[in-house]
């Protein structure tokens, strides 16, 4: 018989770790420029694909990452560090390349349409949007939140995937243990970056966006959706051992 | 591993991924899906009758990750209990990936230009059998280069990861670098090529694309013919660059040393994040400079 009860007490340390990876993947989702479909078609600014599956696809990255080293080295900063440099290096090259694209392939300049003058370069923005757009491309602002968004999101994922590895006995090299821990990883990922996706409603362009004052709605919601999650990955991951590691 | 092999190794990695992100976005240019398939499956509402390609079975990230986790799926059971050659099982993987993807690909054109016959959108069945074979064929091709790069990963360099797991992670990565960047050409280029160069789309030229190729109507080899030349290329470039950098960071300064490498490692990464971003800044101001301005300052007009 497992003991359920026990189980979450004893691991209330990593219960906390996993709720507060859950409330910094949901913040940095707000940071993540998502233009969504139509900044593929140069009409809105930020990269062109949908919140959840951007988010996703840089969280990955980080868990990827995160992976690999967490086999090696069970040092929580370096896997986490990991984690967050494996999702800003995904986010990064994949900005640059939409970057030559819009550059070089549609003819247009990266601007924003949410702010007159770039907080970060103070270009000028509003002359150099094209008719009829929202803005389009990564502005030098866009990118730089991005990479914090990059950041704080592979921190969340690795702080989680690291708090469910060192929930269980079983060795961190236990291909059983990986698979649940970086499957529920991504669960938990996806989970929360669908929160945040109801303030973003579409296309957001990074802190600069009113939009992104929304975040503490999101934040709170997160927080309170990753504790019942956090119990069940704790009582589900640490009673794979108690069953032979299944 | 000797740093040196493992450094081969990786050369050969990049080069799959490169494979893998280029055939991704030319599968999704000649069936159009993901974000620029909203155009598409617009057109006919808005009165532009069209002989596209209109599949979009999912999103791009998940409809790569289903492929890739069928494909390893299919390949693991070969290897595991029939004994196959990893080379062989993989091929026979992606082949199974390719077919479902096929059949999946006509239903969804099925479903979805039938759901537009209201709007008068004819459901050309010759365009379903001259392009399924091509999509197929570049799913297959994603499907065995993401396959490759999750088979090195997992049994050269290590990665602790199941290799199908690892095929379906890369399948969403790969999904997600598509649909950020190759879709772009598609979507504000080639689509809207009616359009002047050098400008987004207006909003309300929406749904209002490109119907006639260079010679006939145009249908999603058209489209992919122009995409192949710059779009396809930069996808794959981007997710080669998402696999490279993120895997040789960990290769220059491997983790397992010690926490110091660890950390280096993780400076490196930032270093080539700060480095893209003076890349990306440097485009910025440079387009600026040479594209200039759409609108004329009326405030500075007025103080003159």
């Amino acid at each position: 018989m497992i003991d359920i009860v026990g189980l979450i007490a004893s691991n209330l340390i990593w219960i906390l770790a996993i709720v507060i990876g859950g409330t910094l993947i949901s913040i940095s989702v707000h940071f993540i420029p998502v233009g969504g479909a139509p900044a593929a078609m140069a009409q809105a600014t930020g990269i062109g694909t949908g919140t959840v599956m951007l988010a996703a696809g840089a969280g990955i990255a980080g868990i990827i990452a995160a992976g690999a080293v967490m086999a090696v080295n069970q040092d929580l900063w370096v896997v986490i560090g990991a984690a967050a440099v494996g999702a800003a290096v995904m986010l990064a090259a994949t900005m640059i390349v939409a970057t030559w694209i819009y550059a070089y392939g549609v003819g247009v300049m990266p601007v924003s349409a949410k702010v007159k003058y770039d907080p970060i370069t103070k270009y000028r923005q509003d002359l150099y949007v094209s008719q009829g757009t929202e803005g389009h491309g990564i502005p030098t602002v866009a990118y730089v939140s991005a990479t914090i968004g990059g950041l704080l999101g592979g921190l969340g994922a690795g702080l989680a995937y690291y708090a469910l590895m060192k929930v269980s006995t079983l060795p961190v090299t236990n291909l059983n243990l990986v698979a649940v821990v970086s499957t529920f990883t991504i669960g938990f990922f996806f989970i929360n970056s669908v929160i945040p996706s109801y303030n973003i409603v579409g296309t957001i362009e990074g802190f600069h966006d009113p939009k992104f004052k929304k975040w503490p709605k999101a934040a709170i919601a997160s927080f309170l959706a990753s504790i019942p999650l956090g119990i069940l990955a704790v009582v589900a991951v640490g009673s794979l051992a108690a069953v032979g590691g299944l | 591993m000797e740093p040196l092999i493992s450094m081969g190794v990786l050369a050969l990695i990049g080069a799959a991924a490169t494979i893998a992100g280029a055939s991704e976005d030319l599968e999704s240019d000649v069936g159009s899906q993901s974000n620029a398939n909203s155009q598409v499956q617009l057109a006919p509402q808005m009165g532009y009758v069209h002989r596209i390609y209109n599949k979009a079975i999912a999103g791009e990230p998940v409809s790569n990750a289903l492929m890739c986790t069928i494909g390893a799926t299919g390949a693991l059971v070969l290897i595991k209990h029939f004994g196959f050659s990893p080379l062989f099982a993989l091929v026979i993987g992606s082949l199974i990936a390719a077919m479902v993807h096929g059949s999946y690909s006509v239903t969804a054109i099925m479903g979805r230009e039938a759901s537009q016959a209201r709007f008068k959108q004819p459901i050309y069945l010759d365009l379903i059998r001259s392009h399924t074979p091509v999509i197929m064929a570049f799913a297959f091709l994603t499907t065995f280069s993401v396959m490759i790069v999750s088979y090195l990963m997992v049994y050269s360099l290590m990665h602790p990861f199941p290799f199908v797991l690892l095929c379906f992670l890369w399948g969403v990565v790969v999904g997600s670098v598509g649909s950020a960047t190759g879709d772009v050409h598609l979507g504000a280029e080639r689509q809207f090529q009616a359009t002047e160069f050098g400008a987004g789309l207006n909003a309300s030229q929406s749904g209002n694309i490109v119907r006639k190729g260079e010679s006939g109507l145009r249908n999603g080899i058209d489209n992919l013919w122009f995409c192949s030349k710059f779009g396809g290329p930069m996808t794959g470039v981007s997710f080669g660059m998402v696999v490279f950098l993120g895997t040789w960071i960990l290769v220059v300064f491997d983790p397992a040393e010690g926490n110091l490498e660890g950390w280096l490692s993780n400076i490196l990464g930032l270093v080539i994040v700060i480095v893209l971003g003076i890349w990306n800044w440097h485009i910025e101001k440079e387009t600026r400079e040479k594209y200039g301005p759409y609108k004329e300052d009326k405030g500075e007009e007025v103080s003159a």
